[in-house]
């Protein structure tokens, strides 16, 4: 495989630059004195004294986290199976199925977060953490659907094939065979679902109950008063801890290879 | 042989059942409420009564409405191509790349998404206004001399859509690159094609799936994200999601709302099955 | 991602999601229900200091949906609820509000007459107002050469591609059934298409339409003029006070934002002891001045910002009441062709 030139790694370059500009905006104005994104007026630390003093605010983002993390999961397990066993079976009912599976994609969310709600209330499921978990689900799958299909097209089914000739239950070959060739669409679908759950403000107000908040909604709904810079200092922090949590990880992970590597000079 | 292949059949049902099921009952179920109720008529305040009728449908042929899926559409399809012409060579380089670098470059395009896109767009204004940052480094480089006025207008819709939108682009088109068989690109280079011919006949087709679902993920938002038309658009173009989000709050008129979804819809899925068609894809998909 | 990697995870979500604390005795939790930041963490910390009562704050994004909430759970999971007067008359004509029983609010008799026996609650049974706003003209004299006194100066051509609109449809065509001389609430469906026809005249004059935040606009240089909620007229005078604040000569439009009790309330006692601690002078300062909402509370007049007790001068407006299913379909179309003209 061809390594990449000098030419195309700029080009990765400068998009990530304007991807990341507005993020470095944002990080910058959880320091603004200002209550307003107006004008740089002065640093200071108050928005993240005020977040830290924030309960409701927190407990709103762990909400959101559970929330994002499950719904990812429940909808890669749904959709994985999902995009295979489209690919496997040739049922009439097949490309109707596929089409309404991803139909939530299409419909604009305040409708769909109305008639899911009406949904719920028909079926009587209490509102809640369940209903917020599927109606978030509702619009999760698509994502990890469409792209384990786009990896599954033009896979080479004879892998899977021959461990079922060799004797293999459909699970084993799924398990062993399928699942680690698709991996890689089932991650990158997952992390487009969870970001899509983290953002989603709609749906979540439609389906939640009186007592569990969300982040977006809670950042969302404060149009009558004004968006305060105490969302850039938690959005900063978030930041801060995911790259720490995974500083951490690789410092881990590199300790332990020096480790081993030491280990085996040793023996020698 | 045929023994092995209806067992395959069989037994890869339950695959399918979780998908079938969840479907059934809480997609299909609410949409077919959906379309009924565009069928239905506004009542006091947001209730619907049921005297089914066309009245919805035929209130969308007034021309203000039409502009509105017009412009909608415009709008969708000028960004899904820039995302498009964008968003595939970076997947395309970032499936070349080597093991470790892929795993930071993914998590490089996942790390922005832990703020909320609203708060990014904000950002975006901060850069993009009269005062913003935008104008004060191209004064300072003396390129202009008066600030552009670059907000609440198409270009910086357009710019709001492509931002949020691309990762989207990215990652099915890496995912669908990641998996490509590199050495059917050294084949056809041994068998005398130039570069450009090896990646058009080659890499290009054997990526379209990944190109196929980018599309979709980006253009059927790029119709609903009207709070990017809003924030940095000014509110000033009227988009289809925006309208539906109106009638459905101080409009009051749900019925009314729910034709203009429905035939959203409609028209998203027309478009994509021609896309589909188009590209052929249908053939590199579904094969076993 | 390694398999065992994913089992790990799912562990730790059951974990997690088994931690969660179920919710607890509700005896000691209000429910509220409003828009986020309505009032500052120093009077929700007080409320539970005084009584002990735990806060739950859930949000809602427009009143609509609230409407939608509240009818779903047929005025049961919410305490205590704060939205605009318009839907309120809604809630009140479903039965989805509770009949106050004035004599456990002591602080009844704080509420300005002149904010009472409106048009959702003429007998007031139902609401004590919570903060009202008259939205206004304001405008950077450094940036605009001619005087704006009223709507009809909107319209000056040399104030081309430089006003910030909020976006309320009710609001926006109101201001310009002001300037034709009728009424805020007029229903006549023809002559609401006659102010469409003028508010197209507008189009080419404005910057951007915006419903939260609209004073950034004006604060960083983008539009000119504003027309601006009054929280947001508050506001951008901290920021920035020799902006110049116009009270329009053709009348003014005002709403109110009413807190009620729904009917099945899950605590009524709590949403007793909430709306009665907001109604004391020191606590309705701190709210009124924090939401940069008119106040409502006489007792607290002299506390608050003065900018926020309405002047004696303008003391006559016009509430924006609810209008015929015609006229306001009529409105939203004058709306959407509106925006759609703008550009």
């Amino acid at each position: 495989m061809k390594k990449n030139s000098k030419l195309s790694s700029l080009y990765m370059g400068i998009i990530f630059f304007l991807m990341y500009m507005p993020v470095a905006v944002v990080i910058i104005f959880s320091f603004n004195e200002s209550k307003l994104p107006v004008r740089f007026t002065g640093f200071s630390l108050k928005w993240y004294q005020e977040l830290l003093g924030d309960s409701a605010m927190i407990e709103a983002l762990g909400n959101s986290l559970i929330l994002g993390v499950a719904s990812c999961l429940v909808s890669a397990v749904i959709g994985t199976l999902g995009a295979v066993g489209l690919s496997r079976i040739h049922w009439k009912t097949k490309s109707a199925l596929e089409y309404v599976s991803i139909l939530p994609l299409m419909i604009p969310e305040i409708i769909l977060g109305m008639v899911l709600m009406a949904f719920f209330y028909l079926l009587n499921i209490p509102f809640g953490m369940l209903t917020l978990l599927l109606g978030h689900t509702v619009f999760c799958v698509p994502y990890i659907l469409m792209e384990v299909k786009a990896r599954l097209a033009g896979m080479d089914p004879s892998l899977e094939e021959a461990a079922r000739d060799l004797g293999a239950g459909s699970f084993r070959a799924f398990w062993d065979i399928t699942l680690p060739l698709i991996m890689p669409a089932v991650v990158s679908g997952s992390l487009l679902a969870f970001a899509m759950s983290m953002d989603d403000v709609v749906i979540s107000i439609f389906v939640n109950g009186p007592r569990i908040s969300t982040l977006p909604v809670k950042v969302y709904t404060q149009l009558k008063t004004g968006v305060t810079p105490e969302i850039n200092a938690l959005c900063t922090l978030m930041l801060v801890f995911t790259l720490g949590v995974l500083a951490v990880y690789s410092l881990a992970v590199w300790l332990l290879k020096r480790k081993n590597r030491l280990f085996s000079i040793k023996e020698k | 042989m045929s023994r092995t292949k209806t067992k395959k059949h069989s037994s890869s049902v339950w695959m399918i059942l979780p998908l079938y099921f969840f479907t059934l009952v809480f997609v299909a179920g609410p949409l077919i409420y959906m379309v009924a109720l565009s069928f239905a008529q506004p009542g006091s305040g947001s209730a619907v009564e049921w005297n089914l009728t066309l009245e919805n449908y035929r209130k969308i042929l007034d021309p203000v409405y039409l502009q509105t899926f017009r412009e909608s559409f415009q709008l969708a399809l000028t960004s899904t191509v820039i995302i498009c012409i964008l968003g595939y060579p970076f997947g395309y380089f970032m499936a070349k790349m080597s093991e470790s670098w892929k795993k930071k470059a993914m998590l490089l395009l996942m790390l922005p998404f832990w703020i909320n896109s609203l708060i990014r767009l904000y950002g975006w204004i901060i850069i993009l206004q009269n005062r913003g940052i935008l104008n004060h480094v191209l004064k300072a480089l003396g390129i202009i001399d008066k600030p552009l006025k670059l907000l609440y207008s198409y270009p910086a819709i357009v710019v709001g859509m492509v931002y949020v939108l691309l990762p989207f682009m990215i990652l099915s088109v890496y995912s669908s690159a990641e998996k490509l068989d590199w050495s059917l690109v050294e084949a056809a280079r041994d068998l005398g094609a130039g570069k450009a011919k090896a990646f058009w006949t080659v890499s290009f087709k054997l990526t379209l799936p990944g190109l196929l679902s980018g599309v979709i993920l980006t253009f059927i938002p790029s119709m609903g994200l009207f709070f990017i038309a809003d924030i940095l658009g000014g509110n000033k173009i009227v988009l289809v999601g925006s309208l539906i989000q109106e009638q459905m709050t101080r409009g009051s008129n749900w019925p009314f709302a729910a034709a203009l979804a429905v035939v959203l819809m409609i028209l998203t899925s027309l478009m994509i099955g021609l896309y589909r068609k188009i590209t052929n894809v249908k053939e590199l998909e579904g094969i076993g | 991602m390694k398999k065992s990697t994913v089992i790990a995870l799912c562990a730790a979500l059951s974990v997690t999601a088994a931690a969660v604390p179920v919710s607890a005795d509700s005896d000691k939790e209000l429910v509220l229900f409003t828009w986020e930041n309505m009032f500052p963490q120093e009077v929700l910390d007080g409320f539970e200091e005084e009584t002990g009562i735990k806060i739950v704050y859930s949000n809602f994004d427009t009143d609509e949906t609230m409407y939608e909430k509240l009818s779903m759970a047929k005025g049961g999971d919410y305490d205590v609820v704060i939205a605009d007067d318009y839907i309120i008359e809604n809630v009140v004509q479903a039965g989805l509000a509770e009949k106050l029983d004035q004599s456990k609010l002591t602080g009844f008799e704080n509420i300005n007459p002149l904010y009472q026996g409106q048009f959702y609650d003429p007998n007031n049974e139902y609401t004590v107002p919570y903060g009202a706003g008259i939205p206004l003209i304001v405008y950077d004299p450094e940036m605009v050469d001619i005087e704006i006194k009223g709507y009809a100066d909107l319209w000056d051509p040399s104030l081309e591609d430089s006003i910030a609109l909020v976006a309320n449809y009710r609001v926006i065509n109101g201001i310009t059934n002001l300037m034709l001389g009728k009424s805020m609430n007029e229903e006549d469906v023809e002559s609401i298409k006659e102010t469409g026809e003028k508010l197209l005249e507008l189009a080419p004059n404005v910057r951007l339409i915006q419903d939260d935040n609209t004073q950034n606009a004006l604060l960083n240089g983008e539009a000119s003029v504003g027309f601006l909620y009054t929280s947001q007229v508050t506001a951008a005078l901290a920021e920035y006070p020799e902006l110049e604040v116009v009270y329009p000569e053709e009348g003014l439009g005002f709403g109110i934002m009413g807190m009620f009790i729904p009917s099945q309330a899950p605590n009524k006692e709590v949403a007793y002891q909430f709306m009665d601690y907001i109604l004391q002078p020191e606590v309705a300062a701190q709210c009124t001045d924090f939401i940069g909402y008119y106040s409502t509370n006489k007792a607290a007049d002299e506390l608050v910002n003065p900018d926020l007790v309405v002047p004696d001068s303008v003391k006559k407006g016009e509430i924006v009441q609810n209008v015929s299913a015609e006229a306001e379909e009529q409105y939203n179309k004058n709306w959407t062709e509106f925006k759609a003209a703008c550009d």
